[in-house]
């Protein structure tokens, strides 16, 4: 089936930022996951007020 | 076969469109669109979205009603009882689509599936949450490749939304400049230095509008993955997240905090109001210059919408909120300036229709409204009675006096050219489209209530 490009633009650059960002947030958020694990287990462990987020 | 054409705005998508046939709302399916569109129902994405409360439901139609040679199937959607667009949305409203959007878009990889676009128009304010209403913006997903609607979602969520939190303005009319969405290359120049340091604003607005601005060849074998793209969504959602924009402009906020201090006005006014919306007969309201909502409350148990509009964005926001906690289906609350109400815009200027032609209401409610618009923006009474017999045929509404300590505020600031301005000139002006049914002095304050019904044409 042919492809059309249908009716988006992707812009030229927005693939190419998406595999840039994509690596970015790789890294961030891997350093962030550490952080949430060891809140998660001090929170556990000392009890948190609870506060909306 | 009664030949039916598509709705104004529906044009662009080659999978299908909406039309209107027997004053009911249809969308046809093309052939086109088959096999993603039986993957759409086949792989629970649609039960699993509308049992969410995310997708707008419909009905199947077996039944060809345009007589076009691509037809696959026909739909009728749920009805929306108001149809609305993104200028016209508060930011809390605003940042509720763009979270269902990336919801939609996280659910439905789940299911083998993508959204092929990620429009601000795919959302609609229905039975009290954001819904979306485009069925056929499903497709099939590729893990190997990009996002096609990243950049589309960026324009019309990510970018007003930025601005808005960053800039603390209200800024929704862009959104009438930008009908394609703020441009990255705008939001970049006019967001703040600080907004750099943000890690989602920098990576989905500046490093985006600054990769887009220099690549110019079409990239497509960049590799891509679904964690790839999941990391994607969670720096939106967590980036859109963060931002907020309740402040205050200081004016309007408190208003009736304070007009509730003049004793007894605000109970007179109570009391009348509930008296006059009891007796009417109506099914729909559009309360103008409601401001939190006093009144507009007052109407949800009898009618079956209640539009609630506001130039005051503080305002709108927090009947927003007030909506979404009490779970209230009927209320329909919007930003805009009664002086300048949403234009008929887009294609052929009937694409998106205005706020006049689409908030019809059988009863009409301006209360402490005249003195802003006669005064504050120097519409005439005539005007102003030909505005409202616009919208509807039933009206309430409040005569506020030049001695009224709220008008004094505002002359002092301007000359008083409103020699005009009287009550004699007000009933005068208004008794060419309206008759006068009811009044109500209100002792404490100066202020009279009139309850009005148009003359027949």
């Amino acid at each position: 089936m042919q492809f059309y490009l249908l009716y988006i633009d992707p812009g030229a650059g927005s693939y190419l930022v998406q595999v840039i960002i994509a690596a970015a947030l790789g890294v961030a958020f891997f350093f962030k996951n550490i952080v949430l694990i060891v809140k998660q287990f001090y929170y556990r462990i000392f009890g948190k007020k609870s506060k909306m987020p | 076969m009664h030949s039916a054409s598509p709705h104004p705005s529906s044009y662009r998508d080659p999978s299908g469109f909406v039309f209107e046939q027997g004053g009911v709302l249809y969308r046809q399916v093309n052939r086109f669109y088959k096999e993603d569109f039986d993957l759409f129902i086949n792989s629970g994405l649609y039960h699993h979205l509308v049992s969410s409360q995310l997708l707008l439901p419909h009905q199947v139609v077996s039944q060809n009603l345009t007589g076009t040679d691509n037809w696959y199937q026909t739909l009728r959607p749920e009805p929306v009882s108001f149809i609305s667009y993104p200028y016209e949305w508060c930011f809390d409203m605003w940042k509720d689509a763009a979270l269902a959007t990336l919801r939609i878009a996280r659910e439905a990889i789940e299911h083998g599936m993508l959204l092929k676009d990620a429009s601000a128009y795919n959302l609609q304010w229905h039975k009290g949450r954001m819904c979306f209403i485009d069925t056929l913006s499903f497709e099939a997903y590729d893990e190997t490749k990009p996002w096609i609607a990243y950049r589309q979602f960026c324009e019309h969520f990510f970018a007003p939304l930025a601005l808005m939190h960053y800039l603390k303005l209200p800024l929704q009319t862009l959104f009438l400049s930008y009908p394609d969405g703020i441009p990255l290359s705008l939001a970049t120049k006019m967001l703040p230095y600080k907004s750099k340091w943000h890690l989602h604003t920098q990576l989905n607005i500046h490093l985006h509008a600054s990769v887009s601005r220099k690549a110019k060849r079409s990239e497509t074998n960049q590799a891509f993955s679904r964690k790839k793209l999941l990391n994607l969504f969670r720096s939106l959602e967590e980036g859109i997240n963060s931002f907020s924009y309740n402040t205050s402009s200081g004016v309007w906020s408190g208003y009736y905090n304070e007009a509730s201090q003049r004793d007894g006005y605000l109970q007179q006014k109570k009391a009348t109001i509930d008296r006059w919306l009891q007796q009417l007969h109506f099914k729909t309201v559009l309360d103008a210059g409601a401001n939190e909502g006093t009144f507009s409350e007052m109407a949800i148990t009898k009618a079956e919408r209640i539009i609630s509009l506001d130039a005051d964005h503080f305002s709108v926001n927090n009947l927003y909120n007030k909506a979404r906690q009490n779970q209230w289906t009927n209320v329909y609350p919007f930003l805009t300036d009664l002086s300048h109400p949403s234009p008929a815009i887009g294609v052929n200027n009937r694409e998106r229709s205005s706020m006049v032609e689409r908030a019809q209401s059988d009863l009409v409610m301006a209360l402490a409204l005249v003195h802003h618009l006669a005064i504050g923006k120097n519409i005439s009474f005539e005007f102003l009675a030909s505005l409202f017999r616009s919208f509807g045929k039933m009206l309430i509404i409040e005569f506020v006096p030049k001695d009224d300590p709220k008008v004094q505020l505002m002359l002092q600031q301007k000359k008083d050219v409103y020699f005009w301005y009287t009550k004699e000139n007000f009933l005068l002006a208004f008794s060419s489209f309206f008759q006068l049914k009811e009044t109500e002095e209100m002792q404490s304050s100066g202020r009279t209530l009139y309850l009005m019904e148009a003359h027949e044409r």
